[in-house]
């Protein structure tokens, strides 16, 4: 794509804010209301884009009576016989959209004036009366939106596609009740240019892809199901009681009285502690065996006897050899805190380790995620941790009969807190612990008795054979199934029987084969009668997919099954019920995260070294998703993402921010002052550390990134003749890094495409490399003042801020609009869609730009709906 | 890590924050599809823990017991370590200066896992390897032959995190367990009937027929743009079919017969000479059948304790791991060096051996076309660079040997950790400047004919070799 010059004076009748500010300038939240009043969206009187099966004309009689003049007039001198800027002839344009050859160039020229890059500002030569422009406009965007009607029919793209990997591999979990992952075994999915990892266009298999996916759902399939007698469990019990005799009288005990003064140093030791008596010893492990009679899930008695567990402290339990293989691991915790203080918190977390000989050692936090301990003293709260024992790191030499290499391994219960200081600082008191392996809420566990269910047929393999398979294959097809494709199962079941045992053990064979099937790999849509009719409607089954998918990043479940079988799934009233029933289930966590990650590129925070991981990573990496999920939550107008008077924080977070009276990890909405210079998402620490070099910031990175995922306005890649920067030059070396890109700004070759990029990211210069607000760099004021091209000069991030919230609202919510449906569609969108796009646009302005309504405006819609 | 990240270009860059990055899944690597019955091109690496002796050249034993040969490229002598391997001298290959970065100051003994990967492991917390070099290879040339590879090591199984007993890991960076009984070994290559695979194969022959049968039925209730979709599936469902006809193949082809003579199936690593050198015939038998094509043979563990670290029996000399510790007592270079030249002198045996038998269906003898390396971790006591390697073979791959070839700048006379018994040794900054290990095996490679110029993010290989 060519950048394209014309030499047309633009005076776009609200594009002058760059000269009002003598006076104070206006408050962002003032400058949102101010630009939407500016929306071309809202001021737009006709009825939204005809969609209807009429087949619309070109219109080139207006554009002959009162385009081509003007055009004429103000654009052919430099894009004309004589010069032809950019590659351009304008006089040369095919005005018939519909079925000329220049639609793309059409709508370059298009872009181009309402983003107001043309004509220059420094041409008032050619400078047109806003009537004139009007004409321009007007015309131009009635052509386009006919063009793209037309053009939607042709079917470039398809949103028939194979699941991604982490689509699978909730599907599965869903499908199975296995709530842990189970598809890392797939390779990595690749990314469009816009960051979407759900692309048909991309979502490609192998045969090593297809037997892995085999393997998977075979191995996913054992785990669910079980076979034989309930096995025992492997129990360890712990009682804090038993642990502080035991300790006391241990030779070197380091024991102590609450009567004695070193109690006011001791008691904020890890240590055992006994409320009755007073006493107390120092205590940081322990060594349990399983106990053969125990019997797991008891509640004992209350002790008087308690771990004290300080911030950063571990109990470290070596569990010798006994945990089995397979299986989940609980854990069962009577914990309480040491006193209420609220803006103090503690969790646990469990770790498991081994340290088999001498520098072969090594440690995994096990438990999925801290789990934060709020019971007081007096009322002791059971925490509870699933561990699968076939996914974590284990000790490899645990069965052998020589006790070298070293065969024991260790629980670490860690207590993850911000109490650091003060005398009375909060601690976790824990007077019981249980550990036991393998676990099973019930006997068989629920997600085998969800495959081979009960029936009065259990007794005749054949009958329920195919009773299994009905139920499995509409649960995976997402579909009712015919009897004769359920026939083919139960014939490879039959053939399967003999080699097996078990009923079971065959029928999970074949069941792993179901999951093979391109049904449920793929998210079809079945061609119809209907389909002549264009565009044609996907089916209640494929719209359910499509929504659970989108909205879950997983198969429907029942509910929605029954109402697609119920054919009432796409009545508006119904699908915006279960939006909010979906958008409300734990299961929407999974969109705002992938949409998020994929919308901002947030895996770009992994390719930059300079932030090492730990619970700052973490808030760096959460907060844009939590930011998300608050405005979804509330319906909030996504111009939020631009700034907003608040944050979504949690302590770790608001201490590198410089927020105070945060406390605890959980991200919670916090009211800002200006002077935070927060607010919104391009002043994440996210977004300005992955758009950073590693030492400090990266304009043109955050320049491209703005661009690209904010504006939804890809700068072209750079030509291939263009020089590289040259790094062995002295004189470029001794530049800062802003100076650096203005050099390189300043070469003729660079200039067009620099100069449309490095003023949006100078505008970020106030932050660093891990997004800290700062006013100097080595000691010189920061200088994050940059002008556009079309000369709008940007006063650092405040003016950037104001400058979207003024001028580019539109541009921003058609953006929103673009990425959220084509994440939603699973494909690239194109000219065709464009139109839609345009509608959708419109309306979701109207109707006041809230996250939610956008969702609901996009499942309601023709895209959508349609194949 | 970000190897590339100095020589990200603008335009790179350009492209995307939040590159796209179209990760291939390294399927269809080997350049061409040459046909099974080319002769064979074979890869057997060696490991052996707790490095080699390097004494200060101030010591008196600096002349005899240096593991590194003295001289230059051609005209090297080698001391009286390798002294064995005199009468291959035209056939092999020594090297120095080359290490796997990310180990560096990490201790050695946690690093016998990264040695064939180059992973950066580190020395402890959460731990992640890497697919290895021989398994990069076993990828493509385990389609030619009964088993994609073997892995043996003397202790068998997987070992721990940071304590391999395996060399060889997967693509997903998993361990693959090594055997270590000759008689286990024995029967799995030459004995085995494939009864239950012939079973599983059918299993799978009947999956996939009504695979492609539903895939058909499916594929006509779509649009034409769809099923452009859907035949990239069966496409890959016809990829698998055709896999599971090679493995059919397999089991239909007799075992081959071979000469037992030189086995001693029951051998225990206590008796080390006759361990030793069964193991060895095993490769040279399954080499020699064409059953593979890769081998990966670990003597011992890092950190070596028990009846497993009494190979050194075999030169008379107590615990292995011991030797590198008592280097500054009597005879310790002499010691810790007698046991290396006895690890030489075996892999000098299996050498001559490939190089007395003539290729049974190519050109030249099994050594021409076979690329045997044997080297270690850890060069001087625990200190993870400067790795001791030795190569042998590979003639018709384009080796040329006969070399000794200096990597590297700084440490010429390899006297850079030499002389350590303290942890300080191995901790100590990096001084002298090594090249990554990892262009080494991207040259072994492409050798092999495998088209990559990456191994384990590092770009490159070697020039010289």
């Amino acid at each position: 794509m060519k950048t394209l010059k014309f030499a047309i004076l633009l005076v776009l009748a609200f594009a002058i804010p760059v000269a009002v500010s003598q006076e104070t300038p206006i408050t962002l939240e003032a400058a949102k209301e101010q630009g939407r009043n500016k929306s071309r969206y809202l001021k737009e009187t006709k009825a939204a884009a005809d969609t209807s099966d009429a087949i619309p004309k070109a219109n080139v009689a207006t554009f002959q009576k009162s385009v081509q003049p003007i055009l004429i007039k103000s654009c052919v001198n430099c894009h004309g016989p004589k010069k032809a800027k950019g590659r351009l002839r304008i006089d040369q344009l095919n005005p018939d959209l519909l079925t000329g050859p220049d639609v793309e160039k059409w709508r370059e020229i298009f872009n181009a004036i309402s983003k107001s890059e043309m004509p220059p500002e420094n041409e008032p030569d050619y400078a047109l009366s806003p009537t004139n422009l009007g004409s321009i406009v007007d015309w131009l965007s009635e052509e386009l939106n006919k063009a793209s009607l037309v053009r939607r029919n042709s079917k470039e793209h398809s949103s028939f596609r194979r699941l991604t990997k982490y689509e699978y591999d909730y599907a599965l979990q869903d499908l199975l009740g296995l709530p842990y992952a189970l598809a890392n075994k797939l390779p990595p999915e690749s990314k469009t240019e816009d960051g979407f990892k759900n692309n048909s266009e991309l979502l490609q298999i192998s045969a090593t892809q297809f037997e892995t996916y085999r393997e998977i759902a075979l191995k996913a399939l054992k785990r669910a199901t079980v076979s034989g007698e309930r096995p025992k469990a492997v129990t360890y019990i712990i009682s804090m009681q038993q642990e502080l005799d035991k300790a006391s009288s241990a030779k070197n005990a380091k024991t102590f009285d609450k009567s004695e003064a070193s109690y006011r140093k001791n008691k904020n030791q890890q240590h055992l502690f006994n409320r009755e008596t007073g006493k107390g010893v120092l205590f940081s492990s322990l060594n349990s065996m399983p106990q053969a009679k125990a019997v797991a899930g008891q509640i004992p008695p209350d002790s008087q006897v308690a771990l004290v567990l300080p911030e950063g402290k571990e109990l470290k339990l070596n569990l010798d050899r006994y945990l089995p293989d397979e299986g989940i691991m609980r854990v069962r915790i009577r914990a309480a805190r040491s006193s209420m203080n609220p803006d103090e918190y503690a969790s646990l977390r469990l770790i498991l380790s081994a340290h088999t000989s001498n520098n072969a050692d090594f440690s995994e936090v096990i438990s999925s995620r801290d789990i934060p301990v709020t019971a007081s003293d007096d009322k002791a709260q059971w925490i509870h941790f699933d561990v699968p024992l076939n996914d974590v790191q284990r000790n490899p030499f645990r069965k052998l009969a020589t006790t070298f290499p070293r065969r024991d391994e260790f629980l670490h219960i860690r207590n993850v807190s911000n109490a650091t200081v003060g005398e009375d600082r909060l601690k976790v008191l824990i007077d019981y612990i249980e550990i036991s392996a393998p676990f099973f809420e019930q006997w068989p566990p629920k997600t085998h008795t969800n495959i081979f269910f009960e029936s009065d047929n259990k007794h005749d393999e054949k009958v329920y054979g195919r009773e299994v398979l009905n139920r499995f294959l509409r649960r995976i097809w997402r579909r009712p199934v015919t009897s004769q494709e359920v026939d083919k199962f139960v014939a490879l079941f039959a053939k399967y029987r003999p080699e097996f045992s078990t009923f079971e053990d065959a029928m999970v064979e074949v069941l792993a084969t179901a999951l093979a099937t391109p049904e449920f790999l793929y998210l079809t849509q079945r061609a119809t009668a209907d389909d002549k009719k264009s565009p044609a409607k996907i089916s209640e089954f494929e719209l359910a997919s499509r929504l659970s998918i989108f909205l879950w990043s997983s198969i429907p479940d029942e509910e929605l099954l029954k109402l697609a079988e119920q054919g009432k799934l796409r009545k508006p009233e119904i699908l915006s019920d279960q939006v909010k029933r979906m958008l409300a289930d734990p299961r929407a966590r999974r969109f705002s995260q992938n949409f998020v990650e994929q919308w901002l590129g947030l895996d770009g925070l992994n390719s930059v070294t300079h932030i090492p991981a730990g619970p700052l990573k973490e808030a760096i990496q959460e907060e844009p998703i939590a930011f998300f999920e608050e405005v979804l939550k509330h319906n909030h107008s996504v111009m939020d993402f631009i700034h907003s008077d608040y944050a979504v924080v949690n302590e770790r977070l608001a201490a590198h921010y410089g927020m105070k009276k945060v406390y605890g990890p959980h991200f919670r909405k916090v009211p800002i002052a200006p002077e935070m210079n927060r607010g919104g998402l391009l002043t994440g620490a996210a977004v300005l550390a992955m758009n950073s070099d590693g030492k400090d910031s990266h304009p043109l990175k955050r320049g491209v990134w703005m661009l690209k995922r904010i504006l939804h306005d890809p700068p072209p890649p750079p030509p291939p003749d263009v020089p590289e920067v040259d790094l062995t030059n002295p004189e470029i070396l001794k530049m800062t890094l802003k100076e650096r890109i203005a050099d390189h700004r300043n070469k003729a070759a660079c200039a067009s495409c620099h100069s449309r990029i490095d003023p949006w990211g100078i505008a970020f210069e106030n932050y660093d490399a891990l997004g800290v607000f700062r006013t100097h760099i080595n000691n010189k004021p920061v200088d994050a003042t940059s002008e556009l091209f079309n000369r709008q000069t940007l006063a650092g991030m405040d003016g950037l801020k104001r400058y979207l919230l003024t001028d580019r609202q539109d541009q921003f919510a058609r953006a929103m609009v673009h990425k959220l449906t084509a994440y939603g569609l699973g494909r690239p969108l194109t000219f065709g869609d464009r139109a839609e796009i345009d509608n959708l646009t419109a309306q979701f302005r109207r109707r006041g730009d809230g996250l939610r309504d956008l969702i609901n405006l996009i499942v309601n819609s023709n895209l959508f709906n349609s194949k | 890590m970000n190897i590339k990240s100095e020589s990200l270009s603008r335009r790179t860059f350009l492209r995307g924050t939040g590159v796209a990055l179209a990760l291939p899944w390294f399927e269809t690597f080997a350049a061409g599809a040459p046909s099974s019955d080319e002769t064979p091109k074979r890869f057997l690496s060696v490991y052996h823990p707790d490095g080699v002796g390097i004494p200060l050249k101030s010591d008196p034993a600096w002349k005899d017991w240096c593991w590194f040969p003295r001289g230059g490229e051609k005209d090297f002598e080698l001391t009286k370590v390798l002294d064995v391997l005199q009468p291959l001298r035209n056939d092999i290959t020594i090297y120095s200066g080359l290490s796997h970065p990310a180990a560096r100051q990490v201790h050695g003994h946690s690093n016998a896992d990264q040695y064939l990967t180059g992973a950066p492991i580190g020395g402890s917390g959460p731990y992640q390897n890497s697919i290895s070099l021989d398994q990069v290879y076993a990828e493509y040339a385990g389609d030619f032959t009964r088993h994609s590879s073997l892995v043996m090591s003397t202790n068998g199984g997987v070992g721990g995190p940071r304590g391999a007993q395996t060399q060889s890991f997967n693509r997903e960076g998993r361990p693959i367990p090594a055997m270590n009984k000759p008689k286990e070994i024995f029967d799995m290559l030459f004995v085995t009937s494939g009864k239950d695979a012939a079973a599983r194969l059918a299993r799978s022959k009947s999956a996939l027929d009504l695979l492609t049968d539903h895939t058909r039925s499916l594929a006509r209730e779509l649009s034409s743009k769809d099923q452009e979709t859907l035949k990239q599936y069966l496409d890959a469902v016809r990829d698998t079919e055709l896999k599971l006809a090679k493995a059919q193949k397999w089991i239909d082809t007799p075992i081959p017969k071979v000469d037992t003579r030189n086995l001693h199936l029951n051998a225990e690593p206590k008796e080390a000479k006759l361990y030793f050198q069964t193991m060895y015939e095993l490769i040279y038998l399954a080499f020699l059948s064409d059953s593979t094509r890769v081998a990966t043979f670990q003597l011992g563990r890092e950190n070596g304790e028990g009846p497993h670290d009494l190979l050194s029996l075999a030169v008379g000399l107590g615990g292995a791991h011991g030797l590198t510790h008592e280097v500054k007592k009597p005879n310790g270079w002499k010691n810790l060096g007698t046991y290396n030249r006895y690890q030489a002198e075996e892999f000098g045996r299996f050498v001559q051996r490939l190089k007395d038998t003539q290729e049974p269906t190519g050109k030249g003898n099994m050594l021409d076309n076979t690329f045997a390396m044997h080297g270690s971790a850890s060069s001087s006591f625990h200190l993870s660079r400067n790795y001791p390697i030795i190569s042998a073979g590979g003639k018709n791959l384009g080796f040329t040997n006969g070399r000794y070839l200096k990597f590297g700048k700084g440490n010429e006379d390899n006297q850079a950790g030499a002389g350590i018994d303290t942890d300080s040794g191995w901790q100590g900054k990096v001084q002298v400047e090594e090249l990554p290990l990892a262009k080494l095996f991207v040259t072994v490679l492409q050798r092999l004919g495998i088209k990559t110029d990456s191994f384990g993010g590092y770009t490159g290989s070697l020039s010289r070799v």
